[in-house]
């Protein structure tokens, strides 16, 4: 059966002119960066051209850019690093109810040591207020991160005016820009960003590799220590076909996004008006209209959302929930809860998330399933009761 | 294991769920257990003829483990008698099914229970002594804590404004009818409108019952606030579910409470 592939958000195919592109540094030019010969100085000018170009992406300086195994680690080295670097100025840090679930852990992980979290709710489309982030503000501040948009529920944060308070503040602005990937253009001078997370697969580049940017006069510590690669802030021999694959794979987003989200926002428009239409007791999460352009996300009274998927799944069209029964501890999404939902409610979720192979076959497909797989589920459920 | 990596079996009955459905009649039993947590609830029904089970049926709202696992106990308990299908254990129904991944055991295997407890409660019926072991939840009245520290601050006493609570996720406390009508009509302000009460039924006219039904109104039932939290405003609610004995934050921006 073909599969109709709607959770780009989960993850993105490579786009073949990266993988074609990265193909020669497998094989010909191969060499280490650190190495002093012809071979090595190949490997140092693809790493340091691919370093360049995804600088110049973001609008920053190439000395701005630490490359990492992906986001993870960026966003470990972002937060834990400034954190451990900057702890004699202040031990208290603000992030949103709706970072990703990686930020969370991190900010669990430095509660233990020592540090205090602020979290700042948001509103009932999952938006933070900066009043919000505001009124948390001490003077143990170092740090707030908030995510450019939510990789869930996709609404899109106020990032410039966070980024406005905490530069007025003078405190460390970091932003986990992955969900916003190839989608929102990202500048990190106008919107004075000081360090942030980027992920390669996200711009239909390979799995693996990721950036931390760092804002010059801003100091993280290292989270591995060994040959002292990237200004010794990420040891390890760098991975020069990954790199290069990235740095093709953001060309490709600068020339095409503009048309790639027309295209994209289209589907989305479509799949929102249908299934809120079609679908009776059926609600969008996330904003109404500053929302990314791949994502619609919607809630079912009455169901539950692994049921969902896994008819979706015999249907041959692959989808992602807020669901507990799908998540690693059986808790429903931190961020649907977030946007003032029960829990009953946040099971019964949907996400559909389209990128750059998407057709307009793919989402008539998955319009034509939901209000079956709606229908179907209902019939079993005790607690439906239809208006 | 993969949450979702189910064997053929757990598969062809969630695609295919045999007896779904209800049962009615004075030889029929019903037993509901629920998770909210995880997010399953399973209805099992079951008519009993002499010591016999003869039929039964369900609705399950959950995951696939969950409607596969109610659908399975359907089948395996007709024709057995009620100490036999006492002893059906959650383990028994997994085995049917060719196992479930080792998440799923705890929390989706709750079939057997929903149909011990419509064994159980059909014997009480008859008259037979059944040890009860649900606990009983304590009936004392808790006070809300932070209510005056938000009042204007999300906490309202009264609807001075309706543009108070324009585009707010709002909690009205039930407190009769005067509060019921208020829930209706903030419903024209904000789509986020939940009453709460701690009873298992709202004791209102019939004119008022069709409007609320009829409206937006999200109603919790056996819901108790225990704390208004924020800082500096009204940003969350510690609410206790009585039924369940569980404490919960719901994410919400003003709170209602007509006294």
């Amino acid at each position: 059966m073909k599969q109709v592939y709607l959770d780009y958000q989960s993850a993105k195919p490579v786009d073949p002119r990266v993988v074609e592109g990265m193909a020669r540094y497998f094989t010909e030019d191969f060499g280490n960066p650190s190495s002093l010969h012809k071979v090595g100085d190949v490997a140092t000018d693809a790493l340091e051209e691919s370093r360049k170009k995804i600088a110049k992406y973001i609008n920053a300086d190439e000395d701005e850019i630490i490359f990492t195994s992906g986001a993870t680690e960026a966003i470990n080295l972002g937060i834990m690093g400034y954190a451990f670097r900057n702890k004699t100025k202040g031990n208290h840090i603000i992030i949103s109810e709706v970072e990703h679930i990686s930020i969370h852990n991190i900010a669990k992980y430095l509660e233990r040591e020592g540090f205090q979290i602020s979290k700042v709710p948001v509103d009932q489309y999952g938006m933070v207020d900066v009043g919000k982030i505001e009124q948390r503000i001490r003077d143990e501040t170092i740090l707030i991160s908030v995510g450019m948009a939510s990789n869930e529920i996709g609404t899109v944060q106020p990032i410039n005016e966070i980024g406005k308070l905490a530069a007025e503040r003078g405190i460390a602005f970091h932003t986990d820009a992955v969900a916003a990937e190839a989608l929102l253009p990202i500048d990190v001078r106008k919107d004075n960003i000081n360090l942030m997370a980027l992920s390669s697969n996200d711009f239909y580049g390979p799995r693996g590799v990721g950036v931390m940017y760092m804002q010059k006069r801003y100091r993280v510590n290292p989270m591995i220590i060994g040959g002292g690669q990237e200004r010794g802030l990420r040891s390890g021999s760098e991975d020069i076909p990954g790199i290069v694959g990235m740095s093709l794979a953001t060309e490709i987003v600068q020339k095409e996004m503009d048309s790639e989200v027309k295209r994209l926002q289209g589907y989305r428009d479509r799949m929102i008006k249908q299934v809120l239409e079609e679908v009776p007791d059926s609600h969008l999460n996330g904003h109404p209209t500053n929302r990314l352009a791949s994502n619609a996300h919607f809630r079912f009274d009455g169901i539950e959302g692994e049921s969902i998927l896994l008819s979706f799944k015999d249907l041959g069209v692959s989808v992602s929930t807020g669901s507990a029964c799908t998540s690693k501890t059986l808790e429903p999404s931190h961020t649907l809860i977030a946007t003032g939902l029960l829990h009953e409610e946040a099971h019964g979720s949907l996400q559909l998330t389209s990128g750059r192979f998407n057709t307009d076959d793919d989402i008539d497909k998955a319009l034509e399933a939901v209000p079956n797989v709606v229908s179907r589920l209902r019939k079993l459920s005790p607690i439906y009761k239809s208006k | 294991m993969k949450s979702t990596k189910y064997s053929e079996k757990v598969l062809d009955h969630f695609r295919n769920p045999r007896n779904v459905g209800t049962l009615e009649g004075d030889d029929v039993a019903v037993g509901k257990v629920g998770n909210p947590t995880c997010g399953d609830i399973m209805e099992v029904f079951i008519r009993i003829d002499g010591d016999t089970i003869t039929d039964a049926k369900f609705r399950t709202f959950g995951c696939g483990s969950a409607i596969a696992t109610t659908s399975m106990t359907t089948e395996m308990v007709k024709g057995m008698s009620l100490d036999e299908a006492m002893k059906l254990t959650r383990r028994d129904v997994a085995e049917e099914l060719d196992g479930l991944p080792p998440i799923k055991m705890h929390c989706s295997n709750l079939a057997a229970d929903a149909l011990h407890e419509a064994i159980k409660s059909y014997r009480r019926r008859k008259g037979e002594e059944v040890p009860d072991d649900k606990k009983e939840v304590e009936e004392e009245i808790e006070c809300l804590v932070g209510k005056d520290e938000f009042l204007s601050k999300g906490v309202y006493l009264t609807v001075k404004d309706p543009n108070d609570f324009k585009n707010k996720r709002t909690i009205v406390l039930y407190s009769g009818d005067e509060s019921v009508d208020a829930a209706i009509n903030l419903t024209e302000v904000t789509d986020r409108v939940i009453l709460l009460t701690p009873d298992e039924t709202l004791v209102i006219s019939p004119e008022l019952a069709e409007r609320l039904s009829g409206s937006n109104v999200k109603v919790l039932y056996q819901s108790r606030l225990l704390e208004v939290l924020g800082e500096g405003e009204v940003e969350k609610a510690k609410i206790y579910n009585i039924d369940e004995d569980e404490k919960y934050d719901l994410y919400v921006d003003a709170i209602l409470i007509i006294e």
